[in-house]
């Protein structure tokens, strides 16, 4: 169990840790937990950590993980009129479409990757591939809410937050989920990628800038002196201790007095979690960071490994916008969208593995929805900047580290890559398996809200994606 | 599914064996006097008895929980709620077969089937597959029409009828539009109807989005062209409504549920009596909690000093603390009603409705925007219903009628032929935008689908169900519910109710302006109203015509253009109401398989709960006024949840007060009044509450006045050990809870105390600003700010304040607020700019109210933030940190005169972030 410091915090935990043994998590009396102290699972985990690798937009699964030898013998053939209801806009459906990019076998495993993701292509053995997910819905917003939360709709615990629900956390000096969100700008759907929903707002993301002050309010907007800063600190420490003593019993105002506390280690935590001058050229280079355009990934990349060696459950990490949304200029757009992130990703992978973290820290990899194998064109019809419009049957995801049969491709597209056939898997498929990784049963993670039992995977029906397990 | 209250059909006379009897001769007659098959003779011997024992208990003629009736043959193939049992292509995939070998059926652990029982039925299942197929059910038009209005009426309906044809019903389609007749029964390969479809001509493949309409499926025109084929047959159906008889699915014994049954009161005042020798108990209330405490040991708790108590009841009642003033005026009154004197002056305050209307707001999910999309589209009438919840609670509308018009508004007056539309009628119609506070993002084409509908539909009845009803209405969607006896036909009723209003075939779209996301091209028209009183747009009109005016005269000059587009720029937004309202002819209901719209079963009326009825007796609609066209069924609904003898909605609304006051409801699920919630800790309290509120017209501020004035809420918070171990929770009301403040309670604390509180009363909301790092913050403005119930609250930007203090996402609503402790509110609280600012604020005033000592200073500043004097220590630690401060500053800032204003700013920063501020004792 975690060390448990001196002083007033030192209390304030204690407490913390007696309400926590009678609120042992998701027993089946759905007491449930309201602290971020590290929590048995249900079972012995593989994973101690999750790095979510969020690919807002839709990857295309036919240009990236999945080659189509069909479309390039139909190319240009009509398929509309089959498919006019899972097409998003109708007005630019174009013929069937080949893919711009040349798919070859790599590592031992002999996992496809086109050339779009040169360096990933070399980590293949160190990754299970699945090509056969499926969605609900087909418009991004709605999407995203389904990958993170399970449900099309907001108002639901995320899956991070589901994560530290269970679990809590392994550092209390750092969020137990922390998420990485481009200086760019946001994600489709905002922070809402990160709510907590009806579970306290302790276990929503918290998010980390890379530049600047990384937690809004970490430092003061009203510039004065230390000392001042200092004598206050001790007024305010002196008068709470008071009140406190004038109220016994009444414990929340111990963990009142520990979240003061808690802010200020906050304070220095984040800032040497953030602080990348500690680490060395070649780690920065692997990462791409100083080179253009990997320089801003890579950061996340390498802030999210340092938030794992720290501690952290949940790191996620984001693009701003939406850089795999092609519906025009998949050759070029595409493209971009993998020359900001493959060398990040793929230095991700080599440097956990070369730092053992691989064994305890479980990389997700994946977007909203996949994309459809006809050619979407632009109001000018131009076929050289076409793209592709979404497409809510078949997507690719990926997961690597602990837990992961690695060089495993699991599941299968028809011949087109419109649907996915075999080993079909769903979110809540998805979402259980990543929790089963962490020791965390799908069905006894829930709470009681307003006297019904809420789970991330609701009332549909689960099945482990056995097929990418390690034993 | 879970059946708590199982019971035997007793009045079951005949025998089994003549029931099968009935069964066989119905299969044998359909079978042209074919012999008996195996499969008969195997269902006589083995089948049914199984099925007798183990399922017929829910499952049976009178008594079909699910829908499903397992007593024949006939009845088994017709499948239940969930749709057919047996699979006779797949018997192996057999629903029942699923259910039986899950043990999900019989629910009764000792009940369910063996290796050996499943195997006798997957061979049953198995030899009825061999059997040659029987005569399907023929096809009517209610096959047909579910098909017309999901993939044509978008078009050929009620709001358009385009090339004149109407797809609706089968005169209409008979009528045709301007190419003909669409049908020509009998011979479907002449019906323009099919040939259309089949040259694919329609629905047209590159409008479909447009009108949110997913392409016709092969096996529906198939049966499209099989009823054309077989004439057309109409047949009556009338819809499933309560029909004077028993209800089949919900059983008596369900009824007896103690929320489903009135409260009742009297043996609760009987019990008064008995408890007279209690102490000081001025009301019931202390009886029926000194009651309960008796039985642990305890008594109520010693009474807060005065001053406290006044903190307390001026936060609970107005969220803000009372002046310095205030104080010594309370401190020095020695009435002997001085106290109660202060809860009636507080309950008529105007600050009394600011605070209590967030409770309802949250409850309604009140938001500013649209949500579930990127652009969050803003609703810029909103602020009318905060507004509207505002004043009635400030007026003590009773809340019968508060209820009234947030469900029926609309159905009250015939507002579209007054000649002046007064205040009450602008109320009522305000008053329904509660039913339009649902996320929706229908608005756009591509997620305006039927589905998209339905789930806008399903939130907006879940905030109806958890705010008002206390029953979580929305599990019955899907499946009946598995708790509650609430079967799906009873929300598919409900849906009814609403049709006229909430039509998934017949939708208004949210108002789309210019510049916000690709504009829908077949809007109905938006959703509101421009029904304000005849006064504001009189005097809209004339400000308008000001404009007119000013536009002519600027014509004239020269390079007017630029003027113009300036004076334009000053045209008040035409008042309007955001609202719903019935348009009169609803679409048909079918209740939906496991909520699947493409997959509808009986044609269902409006209703009302069953559980909550007699289940006999229909809902008594009436047109709302001579010649509506609307249907009336909300206000026949609304009328009977305000009934007085209504089992849940008085019983909802005091137990929601009394948690607001006490901390803990006594149904502590506050939103969910079913099995799955919690019981009450005090029954005969909560029914005397109940009854008090109806007795007293539904007056809310009578409601406040009984509990506030009782010796429970005159408790000291104080936690003894004793008392602590046998009431750990505070369930039993042994103390009053030590409160942290709300995030507006909070924010408004600091207006008031710093004296930047802005007064002004409602209208648009104060808008916030967002900085790079994502801090958003009220925009500054020099009035002062207004409380923060007068901030906008979109759901994509949330003031940092409100997010650091548990402001829920709206989504649909709130039922009940956090009150966290984390490491994030202690980060805003001392390092924000605003609350720094504030803490200048109260500062200045320190120095404007009393002058430069700072010991006087300290005096003001406790009494301005926490509402008491210091004690001798706190005021020795706070004068030697200034002084501190003072000689820090003095050698830091160039200005030595000021350092004695920065250490008050300190202080008072400091006590802005102390638990003293922060929790209410």
């Amino acid at each position: 169990m975690h060390r448990v410091g001196g002083g007033i915090f030192g209390a304030a935990l204690t407490h913390l840790l007696q309400s926590e043994n009678r609120s042992a998590l998701a027993n089946d009396s759905g007491l449930s937990a309201t602290d971020l102290l590290p929590r048995e699972p249900h079972f012995q985990p593989k994973a101690k950590a999750v790095i979510h690798l969020f690919m807002n937009g839709g990857p295309s699964q036919m240009d990236l993980f999945d080659p189509k030898p069909y479309l390039d013998k139909h190319h240009g053939q009509s398929l509309f009129e089959k498919i006019a209801g899972e097409v998003e806009s109708p007005q630019a459906a174009g013929s069937i479409m080949r893919s711009p990019f040349k798919f070859a076998r790599r590592g031992q495993c002999g996992m496809w990757v086109s050339d779009a993701m040169p360096n990933l292509a070399k980590q293949v053995d160190d990754i299970a591939f699945i090509r056969s997910m499926y969605t609900t819905n087909l418009t991004h917003e709605p999407a995203v809410y389904i990958i993170q939360s399970g449900k099309m709709g907001p108002g639901r615990p995320t899956l991070g937050s589901w994560v530290v629900y269970g679990l809590g956390s392994e550092s209390q000096n750092l969020p137990a989920y922390v998420v990485l969100d481009d200086p760019l700008g946001l994600p489709v759907n905002g922070v809402e990628n990160w709510q907590s929903g009806f579970l306290p707002p302790l276990f929503q993301g918290t998010r980390f800038r890379s530049t600047g002050a990384p937690v809004l309010n970490l430092r003061p907007d009203v510039d004065r002196p230390q000392p001042v800063i200092e004598i206050e600190k001790q007024l305010l420490s002196t008068l709470d201790q008071m009140h406190r003593r004038q109220r016994p019993i009444h414990s929340v105002l111990d963990a009142r007095i520990a979240s003061y506390e808690l802010a200020a280690r906050m304070q220095m935590s984040a800032s040497d979690a953030l602080d990348l001058s500690q680490e060395s050229q070649s780690t920065l280079e692997m990462y791409g960071i100083g080179l253009q355009p990997t320089d801003s990934y890579g950061r996340r990349c390498l802030i999210a490994r340092r938030l794992v060696e720290r501690g952290v459950r949940f790191v996620q990490l984001y693009i701003n916008s939406q850089i795999w949304d092609n519906h025009t200029g998949l050759a070029t757009d595409m493209k971009a969208a993998c020359d900001r992130t493959d060398l990040p990703i793929a230095g991700l992978i080599r440097d956990l593995k070369q730092r053992g973290l691989i064994d305890s820290t479980l990389v997700v990899w994946g977007g909203e929805f996949g994309r459809l194998p006809i050619a979407q064109l632009p109001p000018d019809k131009d076929e050289r900047k076409a793209g592709r419009d979404h497409n809510k049957n078949a997507f690719c995801t990926w997961m690597a580290g602990a837990g992961v049969k690695a060089g495993t491709v699991y599941g299968t597209t028809d011949e087109l890559g419109l649907n996915a056939v075999e080993d079909r898997v769903s979110v809540a498929d998805w979402h259980a398996t990543i929790l089963h990784l962490l020791g965390l049963d799908y069905d006894r993670l829930f709470v009681f809200e307003n006297g019904l039992r809420e789970r991330l995977t609701g009332v549909v029906e689960v099945n482990l994606v056995k097929g990418i397990l390690d034993g | 599914m879970i059946v708590e209250n199982r019971f035997f059909i007793a009045p079951r006379t005949l025998s089994l064996l003549l029931v099968l009897g009935l069964a066989l001769g119905f299969v044998v007659a359909d079978e042209n006097h074919s012999a008996i098959k195996p499969s008969d003779q195997y269902y006589v011997s083995q089948v049914a008895p199984l099925l007798k024992s183990k399922c017929l208990q829910c499952h049976n003629a009178e008594s079909h929980k699910g829908e499903l009736d397992l007593s024949s043959l006939s009845s088994m193939l017709a499948g239940g709620e969930s749709g057919k049992i047996m699979d006779l292509k797949n018997a192996d995939q057999s629903l029942i077969l699923e259910k039986v070998r899950s043990g999900e059926m019989p629910p009764d652990k000792a009940e369910q089937f063996s290796a050996e029982q499943t195997r006798v039925l997957e061979k049953w299942i198995e030899l009825i597959s061999n059997d040659k197929p029987g005569n399907a059910n023929p096809i009517t038009q209610h096959d047909v029409l579910p098909i017309l209005l999901r993939r044509c009426t978008a078009c050929h309906g009620k709001a358009i009828q385009e090339g004149e044809l109407d797809l609706r019903s089968r005169s209409a389609m008979l009528r045709g539009g301007k190419s003909g007749p669409a049908i020509v029964p009998g011979d479907s390969t002449s019906s323009l109807l099919i040939q259309n479809i089949h040259t694919q001509k329609m629905p047209p493949l590159d409008r479909l989005v447009d009108a949110c309409v997913k392409p016709i499926e092969r096996e529906e025109t198939q049966l499209i062209a099989q009823w054309i084929d077989a004439g057309a047959p109409e047949v009556e159906i009338k819809p499933d409504i309560a029909d004077g008889t028993d209800d089949p699915l919900v059983a008596h014994q369900d009824r007896q549920f103690w929320s489903f049954r009135p409260p009742v009161a009297g043996h609760s005042v009987a019990g008064l009596a008995a408890l007279s020798d209690l102490r000081e108990s001025s009301s019931a209330i202390d009886s029926f909690i000194a009651q309960k405490l008796q039985a642990l040991g305890l008594e109520i708790g010693p009474p807060a000093d005065r001053i406290t108590l006044l903190r307390r009841v001026y936060i609970d009642l107005t969220g803000m603390p009372p002046d310095p003033d205030e104080i010594e005026i309370f401190l020095n009154d020695k009435h002997p009603q001085a106290y109660e004197r202060v809860v009636d002056r507080l309950l008529s305050s105007s600050r009394y409705g600011e605070r209590w209307a967030r409770y309802w707001l949250d409850l309604a999910g009140y938001a500013d925007s649209e949500g579930k999309r990127e652009q969050d589209l803003p609703r810029a009438h909103a602020w009318r219903y905060r507004d509207y919840v505002i004043s009635a609670l400030n007026s003590d509308k009773p809340y019968d009628r508060f209820v009234l018009e947030q469900i029926a508004g609309d159905e009250l007056y015939n507002y579209e032929q007054a000649d002046e539309i007064t205040e009450p009628m602008y109320d009522a119609l305000v008053a329904t935008a509660f039913l339009r506070m649902a996320p929706d993002p229908t608005w756009a084409n591509i997620t305006g689908y039927v589905p998209d509908r339905l789930d806008v539909m399903a939130d907006a009845f879940d905030i109806l169900g958890s705010s008002i009803v206390g029953l979580t209405l929305k599990c019955a969607r899907c499946h009946s519910h598995k708790f509650d006896p609430i079967p799906q036909r009873d929300y598919y009723r409900l849906v009814d109710v609403f049709k006229g209003a909430y039509d998934e075939y017949n939708w208004i779209k949210p108002e789309v302006r210019p510049g916000i996301g690709p504009v829908s091209k077949d809007v109905i028209g938006g959703r509101t109203l421009a029904y304000v009183t005849s006064q504001e747009r009189r005097n809209w009109q004339s400000a308008s015509a000001k404009i007119d005016e000013e536009i002519a005269q600027a014509r004239l000059q020269p390079n007017a253009e630029a003027l113009v587009k300036a004076i334009e720029a000053r045209r008040p937004l035409e008042p309007r109401i955001q609202a719903l309202w019935d348009q009169g002819e609803p679409s048909p209901t079918y209740i939906y398989r496991r909520g699947d719209p493409l997959n509808p079963s009986r044609l269902v009326g409006p209703g009302v709960p069953s559980a909550l009825s007699d289940g006999k007796t229909p809902l008594d609609i009436q047109p709302p006024w001579p010649g509506s066209k609307k249907t009336g069924r909300r206000l026949a609904f609304a009328k009977w949840l305000v009934r007085p003898d209504h089992p849940l909605t008085a019983r909802v609304i005091v137990n929601r007060i009394w948690k607001h006051h006490f901390g803990t409801g006594i149904v502590k699920t506050l939103g969910n009044f079913g099995k799955a919630g919690a019981e009450p800790t005090h029954p005969e309290l909560l029914d005397w509450l109940a009854v008090e509120l109806v007795r007293g017209d539904w007056s809310i501020k009578s409601l406040h006045r009984l509990l506030l004035n009782s010796s429970v809420y005159k408790q000291c918070s104080t936690v003894t050990a004793d008392r602590f171990a046998k009431d750990p929770d505070n369930q039993w009301y042994s103390r009053m809870p030590l409160n942290r403040l709300d995030a507006e309670s909070l924010y408004d604390s600091m207006l008031v105390a710093s004296g930047k509180l802005n007064g002004r009363k409602f209208g648009p909301a104060d808008t916030l600003t967002t900085r790079a790092d994502g801090l958003a913050t009220v925009s500054n403005s020099s009035s002062g700010l207004r409380r923060l119930i007068y901030v906008q609250q979109q759901r994509k930007v949330v003031a940092t304040h409100l997010e650091s203090f548990d402001y829920p996402q709206m989504n649909p609503n709130c039922l009940q607020r956090r009150d966290s402790i984390v490491a994030p509110q202690a980060l805003y609280l001392f390092n924000n700019g605003t609350v720094f600012d504030l803490a200048e604020q109260l500062a200045k005033r320190a120095f404007h109210e009393v002058g430069s000592d700072p010991t006087k200073q300290i005096e003001f500043v406790y009494k301005a933030a926490l509402s008491r004097h210091p004690s001798g220590e706190e005021a020795q630690i706070a004068l030697r940190a200034i002084n501190q401060l003072t000689k820090e500053y003095s050698t830091k800032i160039s200005d030595g005169q000021d350092a004695p204003r920065q250490a008050m700013i300190a202080f008072c920063h400091a006590v802005f972030n102390s638990a003293a501020f922060i929790y209410v004792d």
